[in-house]
């Protein structure tokens, strides 16, 4: 097991170390442009995003003991595209920047999540339930984004749409450092938490019986992996599938041990995001796809067989 | 001051139906005390609240004169280990990475975690067990593997809901032998069952005295005696509301289902 980790590891490692090098050749004046301010950047918040949607998609699995558990399910993207939309259409004209709308979308996606938090924490719903509730709040949510689109203009609900498919393209490290530290620190927090949620694998009553206290573990793994996706789905968009496929796939060939699945799904979701976003860039020449179509696209029917492999066996 | 686990007018309402109503018992440092009782008697529920798990509770339940519900969780754990009538799991995990997350009260390494998870595997006899994942045990070997859980727990008290409901004759004994050792080496167990037979399973010859039974039935205590107490058979009947007959094998008491009218 120990070796396969070890496999697994490098070869993710070494995926996030490739990626600037994968595209259009490097020679010519502005290679060293490309490479230190385009594509180096863009590797390095790909593997910031992907890591923290892959370690917040574990997380959220695992406490809700449950394999459709993403912060997508409990309203955590929902939140924020509904931040960001309402940045987009009611102070349109883009004089507001990006970061209005990465503040706006960070916002929404922290009230959403707190409220399920909230639910969560009150310790008098089974985790089942807060579940439905995220699920519903993430369909009003929806509803209303959808909503606040039909009033805008073509301008800004084309700009909607762009930012709702997920981008990791930029010029220059500020999503990386902007990103990072929380990143870093969110992924600190729910590591710290492994003890919990191993204990958590023969269900909550039993975990209590273990000394786990419920309430605090579910408080702090919702909290900051609301404040992790938030931030990374502030700055990028939403990007489908990472949190919810790589967690499974990690599952299904490493096992399910917290303390090997949280910190190796942020590993292969890293490295996953990045590979993602390579085959953006190059799938059609001269053109950059949003790297959400690209992660929705392999990432469905990779699910898909995973899950319908498991069942054979 | 008084050691141990201590019960004082326990009722639980769910629904508002009383599944507990003004139960109280005590559970000194090395006692063992069976609860039996029907099906719905709250036998369940009364371990339940013991570990703090159930809502709807009104009396006291203190550990060492200290509410319960008020201890900090790593240190409940070092005074109640809980074995459920269910364990559902569905992951794909190692047996040792399950016994291991029983240490949770512990603050130690990895390594120390690991010893001691193989070391309660050891008292199970399930040192083979070490690396299977759990999905693919039999059921006698499951509850071997929730037994060494508890001994990896290491807390001072057992309690153990049905330990031997799914498991054949012979592993049902088995466990019971198991529970048997752990009290004689210095535990405390609370065992509920509404298994009669195994009841004298818990205890070596000679020591049926020292068992506790304690009957329950729809929520209230009905009677609380010795194991090797000549009424027993009769508060047995009242609780499960059936005539019994005695046999006497080997020294140990068996209840059959007796063929004479109710």
């Amino acid at each position: 097991m120990q070796a396969k980790v070890l496999l697994v590891s490098s070869a993710c490692l070494l995926v996030v170390a490739a990626s600037p090098f994968i595209g259009a050749s490097l020679d010519g004046t502005e290679s060293r442009f490309i490479l230190t301010q385009l594509r180096v950047p863009r590797s390095l918040l790909g593997a910031i995003v992907g890591g923290s949607l892959g370690l917040c998609g574990a997380a959220y699995q695992a406490l809700f003991d449950n394999p459709l558990a993403t912060p997508s399910t409990v309203g955590t993207t929902a939140g924020a595209a509904l931040g960001a939309l309402a940045v987009l259409v009611l102070l349109p004209g883009g004089q507001m920047g990006l970061p209005a709308v990465a503040i706006a979308a960070f916002i929404g996606a922290l009230a959403v999540t707190f409220a399920i938090a909230a639910i969560a924490a009150s310790g008098r719903a089974s985790m089942n339930d807060v579940l439905l509730a995220g699920i519903a709040i993430t369909l009003a949510t929806g509803a209303i984004t959808t909503g606040l689109q039909f009033q805008a203009d073509m301008a800004s609900t084309f700009e909607a749409v762009r930012w709702s498919l997920g981008h990791l393209s930029q010029v220059g490290y500020r999503g990386v450092l902007m990103i990072s530290p929380i990143a870093l620190i969110c992924g600190a927090i729910l590591l710290s938490q492994v003890r919990a949620l191993e204990s958590m694998l023969g269900g909550e009553d039993r975990a209590h019986a273990q000394g786990v206290d419920i309430r605090r573990t579910r408080t702090i793994c919702l909290a900051s992996g609301a404040v992790g996706v938030g931030a990374c789905v502030a700055w990028c968009g939403p990007i489908a599938f990472v949190g919810l496929i790589v967690p499974h796939m990690v599952r299904l060939s490493l096992g399910a041990s917290r303390r090997i699945l949280l910190p190796m799904s942020a590993l292969v979701g890293a490295a996953f995001l990045v590979a993602c976003d390579s085959l953006a860039r190059v799938a059609l020449p001269g053109q950059d796809l949003p790297v959400g179509v690209v992660t929705a696209t392999i990432g469905a029917p990779l699910l898909v067989f995973l899950v319908t492999r498991r069942r054979t066996h | 001051m008084s050691h141990g686990l201590n019960i004082d007018g326990l009722t639980v309402v769910a629904s508002e139906k009383k599944i507990l109503q003004g139960v109280s018992l005590h559970v000194a440092p090395g006692e063992c005390l069976a609860v039996v009782g029907p099906n719905g008697a709250g036998k369940s529920t009364l371990l339940r609240a013991a570990l703090g798990l159930s809502r709807g509770c009104t009396g006291t339940v203190t550990w060492n004169d200290e509410a319960v519900r008020s201890l900090d969780g790593r240190k409940r754990a070092e005074a109640l280990a809980w074995l459920p009538q269910r364990t559902s799991i569905r992951e794909i995990l190692p047996v040792l990475d399950f016994v291991k997350a029983a240490r949770f009260r512990f603050a130690e390494s990895r390594v120390a975690a690991t010893n001691a998870a193989l070391s309660a595997l050891a008292v199970v006899h399930a040192e083979a067990l070490s690396e299977r994942i759990l999905t693919t045990l039999s059921g006698g070997e499951f509850q071997r593997v929730m037994m060494a859980t508890l001994i990896a727990q290491d807390a001072q008290i057992f309690l153990l809901d049905e330990p031997a409901n799914h498991l054949d004759p012979a592993r049902q004994v088995e466990f019971y032998r198991m529970i048997s050792e752990q009290w004689q080496s210095g535990r405390s167990v609370v065992c509920v069952t509404h298994d009669i037979n195994l009841l004298s399973q818990l205890a070596p010859s000679g020591d049926a005295n020292k068992v506790r039974v304690l009957g329950l039935r729809e929520g209230s205590p009905a009677f609380e005696m010795r194991l090797d107490d000549a009424r027993l058979r009769e508060a047995l009947e009242a609780v499960f509301s059936m005539h019994l007959e005695v046999a006497e094998v080997a020294g140990r008491s068996y209840f059959l289902p007796s063929s004479r009218p109710l």
